[in-house]
């Protein structure tokens, strides 16, 4: 075999071994000569994150996921990221888990606690925090067939509230919903000459506002002009001379209380002599009832009284007769 | 009548002596290479120039294959794609395509055609003109002297034109896909690196070997079994052919069962 073979096929070998060798570290994505920053994550759960999954800060791969371990206690699981180069990490930096894509590939990305504050976010230990290596809290957002689950169990429900709608709205339904519609449609016309009566009838009541305001206003710009008077009143001169009069007036209701304490006695008096004629009159009463007396009599006995009717009678006729023909009784003559 | 009525069963029977004889052939075959391995005397001297032969000059053609295989899975990756997957993910199927599947079975196939062929063919040549037993009665071992060459050969090289493949196969696809897709390389290339694992390329490596040392083992088989002069030198150059290609598919399903 010459020697030409011999480098062919050597050729061949290495190159082969090259390709296989480097095309599977560039493809996994190792860092050629550059420097890398490790980071541990500690989460409660990591969704669908593997190893391999990238590593994203303000949205550029800056590395990827080294490894993922359930923590012994089994209370966390940690994250192993190594990131490119020399990263700064904000302070306050924690890691989201999230879908890169809807086709199952999963993503770290760093933010900052401030940025996603509503997240339940792991809270490292303060022995965690203090070791050399940075250890960040994170949160892994639910999966995708979770959320699939989720948009599930409403579309089922959505499906039975249309089932029971369709149920429900059936023709009678609909007819009672036209009618309802045009009770609601006259009601509004209703309500809306009401309104417009109402409108008119608040403008009214807004115009003798109006006027009873100006008529207040005045009266009581009169009722200032007479406080405003009395006032001047009460503080001229002349009320001691209204106060003197005043007295006079009292002095003279005195003694007009006096003289009707006066006519009390006389009116007690008085009194007295109508009880006195009161007792007589019923002692009068009493003989006539009795039957003293000509009235007495009069009253008690039944034919002296007819015979009393009948010469009222007679003596009735007489003055008739009397009326009638009187020169049948008087006769006058001069001569 | 009673001939006719047993034509069947006698058949049958041919058949599996036949195979049983074959078993045994290739387990004696086998048997005698391990123990031709020690002799590295004789078959050392050799190894170089099978390589060439096997593995060197089966590279242009293997990369043929590749080249245009990466188009294609490129176009139709495109094709089932649109509008319904992210277009980057033709760097996705086209790499894990060419390294797991069609990188070592169509090279192993193609191959099992040309150097299967080509070692069946020239070693049945050998028997048939006795040139076999000549070497025997020169007290060479003819196992070690043209079997072990063939099949480390194939064993080292296969998967060395099949890594090749892959990588031309690649860059056939993120070509075609900047040219005829309108893709950009950094979006081949986050399909290519989405799903990527280095086992994928190890996986491929053991099945290429496998598949090297079967072509050419198959080809040594058939090619030292050849009786019957220049007939029997062509029959045993296509069974060697339609052998080893089943094999390598069989085995292609075997080692996806057991790898992946």
């Amino acid at each position: 075999m010459n020697r030409g073979k011999e480098l062919m096929v050597g050729a061949v070998i290495i190159a082969a071994l090259a390709v296989a060798v480097v095309g599977s570290l560039w493809l996994r994505g190792t860092n050629w000569g550059r420097g890398e920053t490790l980071v541990e994550v500690l989460l409660r759960d990591v969704a669908q994150l593997r190893a391999g999954n990238s590593v994203k800060f303000r949205g550029v791969e800056i590395g990827e996921v080294t490894d993922v371990q359930v923590e012994p206690t089994g209370e966390a699981v940690r994250v192993w990221l190594s990131l490119d180069g020399e990263v700064v990490i904000p302070p306050e930096a924690v890691v989201l888990l999230a879908p890169e894509s809807f086709f199952g590939d999963w993503q770290a990305e760093i933010v900052t606690r401030e940025s996603y504050s509503s997240y339940d976010f792991y809270v490292p230990s303060a022995r965690e925090r203090a070791r050399d290596v940075p250890v960040l809290g994170g949160f892994a957002l639910p999966e995708m067939s979770r959320l699939t689950a989720s948009a599930q169990e409403i579309s089922d429900n959505l499906a039975n509230l249309t089932d029971r709608l369709e149920i429900a709205f059936n023709d009678t339904t609909a007819a009672n919903m036209a009618v309802a519609i045009g009770n609601i449609e006259q009601l509004t016309s209703d309500l809306r000459s009401f309104v417009e009566s109402e409108a008119r009838a608040a403008s009214d009541l807004s115009s003798t506002a109006a006027a009873a305001l100006t008529e207040i206003q005045a009266a009581s710009q009169s009722a200032r002009m007479s406080f405003a008077r009395v006032e001047r009143l009460l503080s001229d001169e002349q009320i001691d001379s209204i106060m003197t009069y005043v007295a006079g007036a009292s002095r003279s209701m005195q003694g007009l209380a006096q003289g009707l304490e006066d006519s009390s006695d006389e009116l007690t008096r008085a009194l007295v002599n109508a009880d006195s004629a009161f007792q007589r009159l019923d002692m009068f009463t009493r003989r006539i009832a009795d039957g003293e007396g000509s009235i007495g009599r009069l009253l008690t006995d039944e034919t002296l009284a007819i015979r009393a009717e009948d010469v009222l009678l007679s003596l009735d006729l007489l003055l008739q007769d009397f009326k009638a023909n009187p020169r049948r009784y008087v006769r006058l003559s001069i001569f | 009548m009673l001939e006719t009525a047993l034509g069947p069963v006698q058949a049958i029977g041919r058949g599996t002596l036949a195979a049983v004889d074959s078993v045994g052939r290739a387990g004696y075959l086998a048997a005698g290479a391990m123990r031709a391995f020690k002799r590295v005397g004789m078959w050392a001297p050799h190894l170089g120039t099978q390589m060439f032969r096997i593995g060197v000059a089966s590279v242009p053609i293997a990369l043929f294959i590749a080249t245009f295989t990466g188009i294609v899975l490129a176009l139709q990756a495109s094709y089932t794609f649109t509008g319904a997957i992210p277009l980057y993910f033709v760097g996705t199927l086209v790499g894990k395509t060419m390294i797991l599947e069609l990188g070592p079975v169509l090279t192993g196939l193609s191959l099992s055609g040309r150097v299967g062929a080509n070692i069946a063919a020239e070693i049945g040549t050998m028997r048939v003109t006795e040139q076999i037993d000549a070497l025997e009665a020169l007290a060479y071992d003819p196992i070690a002297y043209l079997i072990i060459p063939r099949v480390l050969a194939g064993l080292i090289m296969i998967p060395a034109v099949v890594a090749l493949s892959n990588a031309v196969g690649i860059a056939a696809g993120w070509g075609t896909s900047l040219v005829l897709l309108d893709m950009s390389s950094p979006e081949f290339f986050k399909g290519l690196t989405l799903f990527f694992d280095p086992w994928d390329v190890q996986f491929a490596a053991i099945k290429s070997a496998s598949f090297g040392l079967v072509m050419t083992a198959v080809g040594c088989f058939f090619g030292f079994t050849t009786t019957g002069g220049a007939e029997g030198v062509g029959f045993s150059t296509t069974r060697a052919v339609v052998i080893s290609s089943m094999i390598i598919l069989v085995l292609d399903a075997f080692w996806a069962a057991t790898l992946l």
